[in-house]
Order: structure tokens, then sequence, then C-alpha cells
């Protein structure tokens, strides 16, 4: 485990220790882990976006796939009559396609990723709109009624305990860690983002590569917003309109450089664990109101990164050596 | 001459604008009243500030997305204290102290810490949102006096409000600040290129800073005219403005990459980005269509422009190949 995973894992444990001893009833499995499903799509999401950052793009569309899934889930099983579980598998080749085009127009006309996806973000959240326009049941409402078995779905635990949707995240999480850190296919990521000329002249298709990283992270938006509506109980068109700062901040703070090439699968899963146990423990251990939530997240953004570059700079690290050296003597 | 104009992106866009005001009249003539036409520059005043000051930041290659929560919280105490019986000068100077303090600490932040940019922001985006809550309460701020909510429906000429012409001569200004003196001209040396910029003497930190705080007080400006032209401030105002703002300076043509572009560029993006809802409501399409337009706009407009940015790019290398070659036939 490289030292940056390794610090994150110590504020991990460091958070939860101390959320248990403000209050004891933190550490109870019921508590702890009815906490997943408001932070379940950050996870999820930020795992892929990890795998885009890492070829020098960015994805800030993937809030919108999640609102667009969810109501395509919604309306094709409520107004085209579909069985929930096909239309969950549209809303995913929805979205997969929704990826396609961002990940082709950004691949293959070279158009700045932020840009595209920002467009994006605009497109798919207003298709999402169109789409409710197109059920029967009024927008604002969003469409509900599903079926016992989808709705049980995000509420069944495994063993009594584990909530299906962790294990929906540790599946993904093992996923993505093989996909990028195990195969020919993670290798090309990587060499995309450190130098995309050189990865094209070592024969690698970088622009497949690059669009392929979007499709992917459209998807898991996909599964987040049918994971989300499973739990809520109700397909809503801007299911994901928050989502997509918190997605960042998960994917930046577990070392993912956003100059692309750096970047570990690992470290996105603990920083988006800390920052939903963040989320969830203050308002329960300190009462903290949830509205002002975005402050904590925020500052632990700043003084990380601040601190991770003042670490980095060679004027400190000269300091600390001679800080070494002096002890020693 | 008229080509070579063309190829200025600002009257590209501002050509895109007067299309699509056209092809509305020619769908609907209804539009083509002086009423409804201003009120396309009058609606825009907010955006346009946010744009233009985001502007300043993306031309030195860098990105704001803490604009909206600087409007919310700016605002939030701006109207805060207009309604306790403060006044103007007080509120106004509160408003523009937050937003240089908040562009001032992103600078910092960016320029000295060398923290990437929408990292770095989307912090003070958080932590100023959540300001927001904590100062109001989570409560509406309402009941402001009516003159401040009055101002904005003064007319100046016509149809045309006093605070589009003030936010006309800003733009100007800042236009002519940036092109046309010395430490302007700074912020577009450093977008196109860092180190070149260095060697030639410019401090690259304090443009970046500079940038930032303009940035901040133009947020702020923009929560002002928010705050006179809605009349109330809830703690969600201004929530995602951001994203429309540098989408309007993207449609402006302003280059994320930096270097290239026009704060008069962002302005028009701004104007474009506010008449789609008002030119839906024309064409008999609900307010629904709103964001698919937006998006279909910006995606179809970025991409022509840099497919024929390539192409030119690669005609020049053409050109300049086979100038080489004739050279040398020649020689030989």
């Amino acid at each position: 485990m490289k030292r940056w995973e390794l610090a994150l894992l110590v504020v991990l444990v460091a958070e939860i220790a101390i959320f248990a001893t403000a209050n004891p009833k933190f550490l109870m499995p019921r508590v702890i882990f009815g906490s997943i499903n408001d932070i379940i799509p950050i996870c999820i999401i930020s795992l892929f976006v990890t795998m885009v950052m890492i070829t020098a793009g960015i994805d800030i569309q993937a809030g919108a796939v999640v609102g667009l899934a969810s109501i395509v889930l919604g309306v094709s099983w409520q107004d085209l009559g579909l069985n929930i579980w096909v239309a969950a598998l549209f809303a995913i080749a929805v979205a997969a396609l929704v990826g396609l085009l961002t990940g082709y127009i950004v691949a293959y006309f070279k158009v700045q990723p932020m840009v595209v996806t920002l467009g994006g973000s605009f497109l798919y959240a207003g298709l999402a709109l169109l789409v409710s326009t197109l059920s029967s049941t009024e927008s604002y409402k969003g469409i509900s009624g599903f079926p016992d078995s989808f709705t049980s779905f995000a509420s069944y635990r495994i063993g009594g305990v584990l909530p299906v949707q962790v294990v929906v995240f540790l599946v993904m999480a093992v996923f993505a860690y093989v996909l990028l850190h195990r195969t020919k296919y993670g290798r090309k990521i990587f060499l995309i983002g450190i130098n995309q000329n050189a990865a094209e002249y070592a024969g690698i298709n970088t622009r497949f590569i690059i669009m392929t990283t979007y499709v992917l992270s459209s998807i898991s938006a996909a599964v987040a917003g049918i994971v989300l509506t499973s739990y809520l109980g109700t397909a809503k068109s801007d299911l994901g309109a928050s989502l997509t700062l918190p997605i960042i901040t998960a994917v930046v703070l577990g070392g993912t450089l956003m100059t692309g090439g750096k970047g570990s699968i690992i470290g996105t899963a603990l920083a988006a664990v800390i920052i939903g146990e963040l989320k969830f423990g203050l308002p329960l251990c300190f009462r903290v109101n949830m509205q002002y939530l975005d402050i904590p997240v925020g500052v632990l953004l700043l003084v990380v990164v601040s601190a991770r570059a003042v670490a980095s700079r060679p004027g400190f690290q000269v300091l600390v050596h001679k800080l070494k050296s002096h002890g020693r003597n | 001459m008229l080509l070579k104009l063309l190829r200025r992106y600002e009257l590209k866009a501002l050509a895109f604008l007067l299309g699509m005001f056209v092809i509305v009249t020619a769908v609907n003539p209804s539009f083509m009243s002086a009423e409804s036409l201003t009120n396309c520059f009058n609606d825009s005043v907010v955006f346009t500030l946010l744009a233009v000051g985001a502007g300043f930041v993306i031309l030195t290659g860098e990105i704001d997305v803490s604009v909206g929560s600087v409007l919310g919280i700016s605002s939030a105490v701006a109207a805060t204290c207009l309604r306790d019986g403060g006044s103007l000068p007080t509120a106004v100077c509160l408003a523009l102290l937050i937003g240089a303090f908040v562009g001032l600490v992103n600078g910092i932040g960016v320029a000295v810490l060398k923290i990437p940019s929408l990292i770095f922001t989307l912090g003070t985006y958080g932590v100023a949102r959540g300001a927001v809550y904590v100062y109001t309460g989570g409560a509406w701020v309402e009941n402001l006096p009516a003159w401040f909510t009055g101002a904005s429906h003064s007319y100046i000429a016509g149809y045309l409000t006093w605070f589009y012409a003030g936010v006309v001569l800003l733009v100007v200004a800042a236009q002519i600040l940036i092109s046309c003196t010395h430490k302007g001209r700074n912020f577009i040396a450093v977008g196109d290129n860092i180190n070149g910029a260095r060697l030639v003497g410019i401090n690259p930190t304090q443009t970046k800073i500079w940038a930032f705080v303009l940035s901040g007080v133009f947020a702020s400006l923009a929560g002002i005219l928010f705050t006179s032209r809605i009349g109330f401030i809830t703690p969600m105002s201004g929530n995602s403005y951001e994203m429309k703002a540098i989408a309007a300076c993207v449609l402006g043509g302003i280059s994320l990459s930096g270097g290239l572009g026009t704060l008069v560029g962002a302005a028009i993006g701004a104007v474009i980005m506010t008449s789609i809802t008002r030119i839906l409501v024309f064409l008999g399409l609900s307010s629904n269509y709103d964001n698919t337009i937006t998006g279909i706009i910006l995606i179809v407009i970025v991409v022509v422009n840099t497919v024929i940015q390539d192409r030119a790019i690669l005609n020049s290398h053409r050109e300049i190949s086979l100038k080489r070659i004739a050279k040398e036939a020649f020689k030989e």
C-alpha cells in the first residue's frame, strides 16, 4: 500500500474512533450501514471517474446521468410496461450510449473534456426532464409504486446485517481495481495520462481507450441511479443534481492527479468512504446541522490538498531532512 | 475585411445571437418588439457579471467554480444588512469585501500553493455555500426595502434598465483593462504561456491572484444585482450558477486552456445563455427544453469550433511544408 492510501486509512480510522467515542451508537452495524444509502452513489461513481481523470480527462456529467438513468428506468417501467429488471438494463444501456457520445466527442474531436462534460451535464439533465414529461405522472412528483422485488432490493440485508448496496460497491470496487491495476487496459490508461503521444506511438489505440473510460463512468452512474431509485422508491430526473462536486472531491482526495497519469482505486474508495462517514457522523455524533455539511467537506478538501502541496515542496523536504539529521545528532 | 472580422470569435458569437433572434422572429413575429429584445439583455445582468468575472480567471488558464457560492454568501450578507436598515454603501462594501476575500483565498491557494484551481475553488465553493446556511440559519431573507428592489426596474431609456447600462460600462472597462493596459495584458500572457510570461518579467503569481480577486468582486456585484432583481434570498441562491457562467464564457469564445478570448465575448455568451429561456417561450416550447437546448448548443458550437481550428492548423502546416518543398526544388 502506498503512503497516501495509508494516510487515508489512518484518517478514516481516526474519524471512526472520534465518532465512536462521541456517540457509541455510531458503531452499531444497523446505524453505520444505514448511512450507506446516502453515500453509495458517490462511492460507486468516483471509482470510475478516477479512470477518466487518470487519462487527464474529467467527467462532470455523471450527476446528470444518475438522474437520466433513474427517470429512464421509471418511465420505461411505468409507461412502456417493461419488466422492472429489463427497465434497469435499458437504463444502463441508455447511460452507456450517453457516455459513448461524450467519450467520442472528447476522444475523436479532441475537445476539452471539461467543456464536453459541462455541455453534457446540461444536455442530459435536460433530457432527463424531457423523458419525465413523457410519463403520465407529474415530473416533480417522480415515479413511484415500484414492485416490491425492486424496492426491497435496497433494504435487503445479507445475513441480516450487510446491505446489498455495500456488496454492490465492493464488487464494483474490486472490478475497478482489477481493471485499472491488474490488466493491460489499466496500464494503457495510465500511459495515456502520462503522455498520450507516447502511448499513441507505442501502438495503443488511445482514442478508443479514452472513449471507453467515459462509457464506464456513465455506466457506473447508471448503476448508482438504479440503486438510489430502489432505495428511495421514487424515480426522479434530478436525483444526481448535487453529486458532481462530491464525486470530484472524492477522486482528488483519493490521490488522483488532475493532470493525469496517477491515481488509485483504493485511494478513491477510501476517500469516498471518509467523506460519506463525515457527512453521516457529524450530524449523528456532534449534532451538526445537515445543511452545514458543505463546510467540513470543503475544509477537509482544502486542508488536505494544501498540506499535500506544502509537503511536496522542495524547501519543505529539505527542512524535513534537516530535522531528521538534527534528531540523529 | 468583413471575413477577417468574422474570424474573431466574439463576433461569431454575436452573429449567432442575432441569428437566434432572426429565427425566432421568423417563427413568431411578436418577438420582434423593443420590449422583448431589450429584456433578453436586461435579464442577463447577473450572468454577465459572473461570466466576465470568471472570464478573468479562465483567461489566465485557471478555473473558478466558487462564483455561485460567492454570489450566495455576498447577496445573503448584503440583503440582511439592507433588511435591518443598513445603508446601500455599507451593504455593497460588505458584499464586495466578502467577494474580494474569497477571491484572495482562491488566488493564494492556486497561485502560491500551486493547487489545481478546480480542486481549490471546489473547496471554497463548499465552504462558502455552507457559510450561507450558517449566516441565514437556513431561512429566507425577505422584506427588503422597496427602493432597493425597485431599482432593478428603473429604466435609463425606453426599456433598457440602468442595471444593464451599468453592466455594459463595467464590461467595456474590464475589456479595456485587459486589452489596453500593461497589467491587464498580463492576464492573457500568463494564460497563453506562463513560462514565457515569466521570462519577460511578468509575475504570474500576482497576476493570478488579481484574476481571482476580480472574479470574486464581480461575483459579489452580481449578488447585489441578483438580490435587487429577485427581491429575496434563499440559502440556495446562486447554486449551480458557476456552471452556467463557465458555459457562457465558452459560448463567448474564451478557451478553457487560457490565453484566448475576450470579456466582451463572455458577456455575449451570457446573453445567449439567458435568452434561450425567453426564446423557448416564443417558440411555443415549454421551459423543460431549457437545459437540453443549452447543452446541445454548447457541445455543437465547441465541436464545430475545434474542428475548424484543427483544420486551420493542418492547412497552415501543409502550406508551410509545401513552401519548403517548393524552395528545395527550386534550389536543385
